[in-house]
């Protein structure tokens, strides 16, 4: 009886998830082998014939120059993974308690990160606007003589749009560490300032220490949210100029799609996958050690 | 001292809202410069109050051959069709993983956590190959049907599904109750807000999609809001007020979504990150 009991659980099981299992099978698993086989063809879009090339795709990825640019681009773009958290800390622990206004204030801060990429994207481009723009305008303003180029310029693009992307992100991460800061005992807070600790040193030396969980897995969602990420910057400068922003997701995009080297395209996009898996590992490692529920 | 705490509140609070103010800013300018006239577009100081209201540049966004009435019909489309399907079969699939023993149970939800780490890139080429073989390729059906499979919401219910105490659904058991009747008559009822959650989430996910879009259409006329932004902006990309009207139009949709869902989209973004 017990037997076919579980026989029977078993077929209900199939049958709950079955018609979720074709989906991820057909969009998700079948796409990811295929791609895994094609990263050792020289598949172009419309090409006569594909041939195995074996570790070619990769042995050419290890030598092209644009594919070390586009590593460096995309360091550089995660570099606002860790300043907008930074500042979405600051944020949560005044909003936290200590303001009128807060739900409103909440949603103020939240509302680049629920916008359309796209449209973002094309507001900042104006903003950015090295001549006439109202930062720049702005810069004048209090004295800068001499202000950045931004998004026309090659040593200032890619910094241009960590400075989008710290905009973007800091709702998201303010509500995460907000969600952090609440889990927090009342009790711990009040323990520090009867002792007679500062705000400042309570922020330091008990707040700080006890969400460091969440600023772990904050900095390495957020690694891997920015590492995929390549829609904005495709809509702003198309990986320009030069190839000063061109980053590793979107120099993918443009093999494949642009170029049509489809082959290679699934090499690096293998190579993206490695180092996603990386923070992944990471991640797990460290919710081991620093997560304690 | 009580008035002393007080004073340092409204400092802070007159602060963070200086800050909130600069946070969207770009928001503010972006609607203001859609009323101006050309040349007022680059004016320093900025003017924040348009002298005159311009309505020309939203009428030129929403008529003519390529409008985005016709980019808001698609994206609604797209965007309604793919969250019902994606909230009804995460739901399914969740309470599959959350609640009932089978074999392999185990191994194939760690066949789902990996294909997390896949980024979509990994996927676009072979899903563009096996979308021009069944034809579906630059048709909505190329983003409606992958939209209707979300990982993270099989992930987000399942955990719901766990937080359910097991007494309600043994009760039901022993009364004959199957798992099909204890899912839609007890289950689904009581996860109402996280299916909501889910819901809006997904819901804005699919508006903004770009990324998608970009790869998988090619018509104009079956353009989303977002790719249709990005061809306004090409085709008009002298005019910078016409470009802010485009933009505003791109943007107001998701704002009315927030403002309704707010309570809702906070919870379940601070939910989903906590979970991994």
């Amino acid at each position: 009886m017990h037997k076919s009991w579980m026989k029977r659980q078993s077929r209900l099981g199939y049958l709950f998830i079955g018609p979720n299992m074709i989906g991820v099978l057909l969009f998700f698993i079948i796409p990811a082998v295929y791609s895994f086989y094609l990263m050792f063809t020289d598949y172009k879009f419309m090409s006569p014939e594909t041939n195995f090339v074996g570790l070619d795709n990769i042995r050419r990825m290890l030598n092209d120059d644009l594919f070390v640019v586009a590593l460096r681009n995309t360091f550089v773009f995660l570099l606002a993974v860790p300043v907008s958290m930074g500042l979405a800390f600051i944020v949560a622990v005044a909003l936290n308690k200590s303001v009128y206004w807060q739900k409103t204030l909440r949603a103020l801060y939240f509302m680049p990160y629920i916008t359309s990429g796209v449209a973002i994207a094309f507001v900042w481009m104006l903003l950015f606007q090295p001549t006439s723009g109202p930062i720049n305008g702005f810069l004048r303003g209090i004295g800068i003589t001499n202000p950045p180029g931004w998004l026309s310029t090659t040593e200032w693009s890619m910094y241009a749009i960590d400075i989008i992307w710290i905009w973007f992100m800091l709702g998201y991460n303010m509500i995460i560490y907000l969600a952090a800061l609440q889990e927090i005992p009342e009790e711990l807070v009040e323990a520090a300032r009867i002792d007679g600790a500062r705000p400042w040193q309570t922020i330091r030396q008990v707040i700080w220490p006890l969400v460091s969980p969440t600023t772990f897995l904050l900095l390495i969602t957020g690694l891997i949210m920015t590492i995929k990420n390549f829609g904005i910057i495709q809509a702003i400068t198309q990986g320009g100029p030069g190839n000063s922003t061109t980053v590793l997701s979107l120099f993918i995009y443009q093999n494949a799609f642009r170029y049509y080297e489809m082959g290679y395209a699934a090499a690096i996009s293998w190579a993206l996958f490695a180092i996603i898996m990386i923070f992944t590992v990471l991640q797990w490692l460290g919710q081991k050690r620093w997560v304690h529920y | 001292m009580e008035s002393l705490t007080q004073i340092r509140r409204i400092i802070l609070t007159l602060l963070m809202a200086g800050f909130a103010l600069l946070m969207i800013m770009p928001f503010i300018w972006m609607i203001s410069t859609s009323f101006k006239s050309p040349a007022d577009v680059f004016t320093y100081p900025i003017q924040w109050i348009p002298s005159s209201l311009n309505w020309e540049h939203h009428i030129k966004v929403w008529s003519g051959a390529d409008t985005f009435a016709t980019y808001y019909l698609n994206s609604l489309k797209i965007s309604l069709i793919s969250t019902v399907g994606a909230v009804f079969l995460s739901a399914f699939a969740a309470y599959g993983f959350a609640r009932i023993q089978f074999k392999g149970r185990e191994t194939l939800f760690l066949i789902y956590l990996s294909m997390m780490m896949v980024p979509p890139q990994v996927l676009f080429v072979p899903k563009f190959l096996m979308f021009e073989w069944v034809g579906i390729y630059n048709t909505h059906w190329a983003l409606i049907l992958p939209g209707m499979f979300t990982i993270f919401g099989v992930f987000m219910l399942r955990q719901f599904f766990l937080s359910v105490p097991s007494e309600i659904s043994e009760a039901a058991f022993i009364d004959g109750a199957g798992h099909l009747r204890i899912f839609f008559r007890l289950i689904l009822p009581l996860a109402k807000p996280a299916l909501a959650t889910l819901a809006i989430i997904d819901f804005s996910w699919h508006w903004n999609d770009y990324e998608n879009a970009l790869v998988f259409l090619i018509d104009k006329d079956l353009y989303t809001v977002p790719l249709g932004l990005q061809n306004f902006i090409l085709e008009n990309n002298v005019d910078y007020n016409g470009m802010m009207a485009a933009a505003t139009a791109g943007i107001i949709p998701m704002i009315i979504v927030f403002l309704v869902g707010q309570h809702y989209i906070i919870q379940g973004v601070a939910g989903s990150a906590v979970k991994g």
